[in-house]
């Protein structure tokens, strides 16, 4: 029972924030077809962000994560314009996703060397957001950091939803994902869509840097774990399906929760690389993915 | 309102469009008729901006846009429906036309949500669309999702309409009744080009149709002379006469 307890409440805490870096590349991808590797980059970003603004300044955590959000937002359509902008125009002409992975991949490598460059190769402690535990059962407990950072995680991703489902540019992100010319002869801007789009998936990410931040460190390198992790929820859930995306982020938390307590930590990616093994050879599009278009 | 002077498109060494000129008042409506790979959907294509024309001028309202992007064209008053009806088919019939309208030509920057979507809805009525609003575009049959596509057209609030065959796939008289929808476009004073092979509809409608062949116009009239003309009858219409329906 306590192993339970341990296992459900650790799961759901590294689900949500697998959910939030995930949901970022799923969103990239369901629109724009782009596998987007800079998505680990702007986790390590916001790590940063929240060690400057926490650790150096002091500021409140609330200033510390609308600064990750905003910094890593502008970031994120910078890179954009820089890496996929260029490309659109041609994307008949190139393999635009084969093209756009080295680009957004040239990106990620650039951000993590202008990290060492100008922090040095060192990890850098980023305060927690709010301090203490919150006893659980029989010595299970969980800190409210990591509980602060699981609805945090949940807001975030409710609010991408309602996005995607109320407002124009949300639809207009549904529609561009769907069929592009179609929703270009409609006036919407793709031009302005595209970075977007990067900017917010980039933000979110971003946000989930300071929370990780704290768990682990701030470093150049922090931000490749979380790709790797979000790779793999996003080729669990189906690239493209903002549900299996979910569904695949809690899938992974809760295993690598379960191999942490019961296995041990060593074990962890072996079998969540042995179960996406066994998902591509027999479900290829992933847990709820479709074999091409209509995915958001 | 629309006027476009010697379209030419290359790819490669083959010539899809070759020097096509015409133009459309405001209330009329152009026909394009033409064999399979005549290159019509290749001359929407360039007046639209989803390829670029190789060559010549375009104007719309007066301002020329042969280089300019989709959706600034739209924004000036060009909407287009696909030979193929295209929708986003996760959102409802009425968030496809809430999301045309929201981007509409001569839209205000304000916030106006409630506007947009009653701009939306007002689409919906004129195709007759306004019933199944909640219905996601996914589950429509097929002349229900050409309403659609026509719907979110007028959504942007057009003053050039280009329908590539608003016709093809339809029951008759799911024909006569898009011909009244296209003659009541029409009416309220939109620019209509119709590229279409149901002669029927075609000879009822347009007001003047040109005919392509291997990218080159070759005939430029009223259907009547179009049904007469040796040439046309030889490459498209056959020796039967009048085409199919």
């Amino acid at each position: 029972m306590t192993d339970a307890v341990a296992i459900l409440a650790n799961g759901v805490v590294y689900g949500s924030i697998y959910g939030l870096v995930a949901i970022g590349m799923t969103l990239i991808y369901g629109t724009l077809r782009i596998l987007d590797m800079s998505q680990g980059s702007m986790v390590m970003v916001g790590g940063y962000v929240g060690w400057w603004a926490l650790a150096t300044h002091g500021v409140n955590a609330v200033l510390a994560l609308v600064a990750a959000f905003v910094f890593t937002f502008a970031l994120g359509t910078a890179t954009e314009l820089v890496s996929v902008q260029p490309l659109i125009a041609r994307r008949n002409e190139v393999d635009f996703e084969l093209v756009t992975f080295i680009t957004t991949f040239a990106v990620a490598i650039f951000l993590t060397n202008v990290a060492l460059q100008h922090f040095g190769p060192f990890q850098q402690n980023v305060p927690t957001i709010v301090s203490g535990n919150l006893k659980l059962y029989h010595g299970v407990s969980i800190s409210y950091h990591e509980l602060t950072m699981a609805v945090i995680s949940v807001v975030l991703m409710i609010g991408l939803g309602l996005f995607l489902a109320r407002t124009r540019w949300g639809l207009a992100v549904r529609a561009v994902a769907q069929d592009l010319d179609a929703a270009r002869s409609l006036a919407v801007p793709v031009t302005r869509l595209y970075p977007l789009t990067m900017g917010l998936a980039s933000a979110l990410a971003g946000v989930g840097g300071v929370f990780l931040g704290a768990l682990y460190f701030a470093s150049p390198t922090a931000g490749d774990l979380p790709l790797l992790f979000a790779l793999i929820v996003v080729v669990l859930g189906g690239l493209g399906s903002l549900t299996g995306t979910l569904y695949a982020a809690y899938l992974v938390g809760m295993t690598q929760s379960f191999c942490e307590v019961e296995i041990g930590t060593t074990w962890t990616l072996p079998i969540l690389y042995g179960a996406i093994l066994a998902i591509l050879v027999f479900r290829p599009y992933g847990l709820k993915g479709s074999p091409s278009e209509a995915r958001l | 309102m629309l006027e476009a002077r010697g379209i030419t498109k290359l790819y490669g060494g083959l010539q899809a469009v070759a020097g096509v000129s015409f133009s459309v008042a405001p209330g009329e409506v152009l026909g394009i008729a033409g064999p399979n790979g005549a290159g019509k959907t290749t001359l929407f294509d360039t007046i639209t901006g989803h390829t670029i024309a190789t060559d010549g001028e375009i104007l719309l309202a007066g301002e020329p846009v042969r280089g300019t992007k989709i959706h600034h064209r739209c924004r000036l008053g060009l909407a287009r429906t696909f030979q193929h009806p295209v929708a986003a088919d996760t959102l409802t019939v009425l968030e496809n036309a809430y999301l045309a309208a929201s981007f509409r030509r001569g839209r205000s920057g304000r916030r106006s949500r409630p506007d947009d979507i009653a701009a939306g809805r007002a689409a919906l009525e004129r195709v007759g669309l306004e019933g199944k609003a909640g219905v996601p575009a996914a589950l429509l049959p097929i002349y229900d999702r050409k309403r659609l596509m026509i719907a979110t057209a007028l959504a942007t609030d057009p003053l050039v309409l280009l329908l590539d065959e608003p016709f093809g796939g339809l029951s008759l008289g799911e024909i006569d009744e898009t011909m009244g929808l296209i003659g009541r476009i029409r009416d309220s004073g939109v620019a209509i080009v119709c590229i279409e092979h149901v002669m029927r509809a075609l000879v009822a409608l347009a007001d003047r149709v040109l005919v392509m062949h291997h990218g080159a116009e070759i005939f430029v009239g009223t259907p009547a002379e179009m049904l007469r003309d040796a040439r046309v009858v030889e490459v498209y219409l056959g020796a039967g006469g009048g085409g199919s329906a």
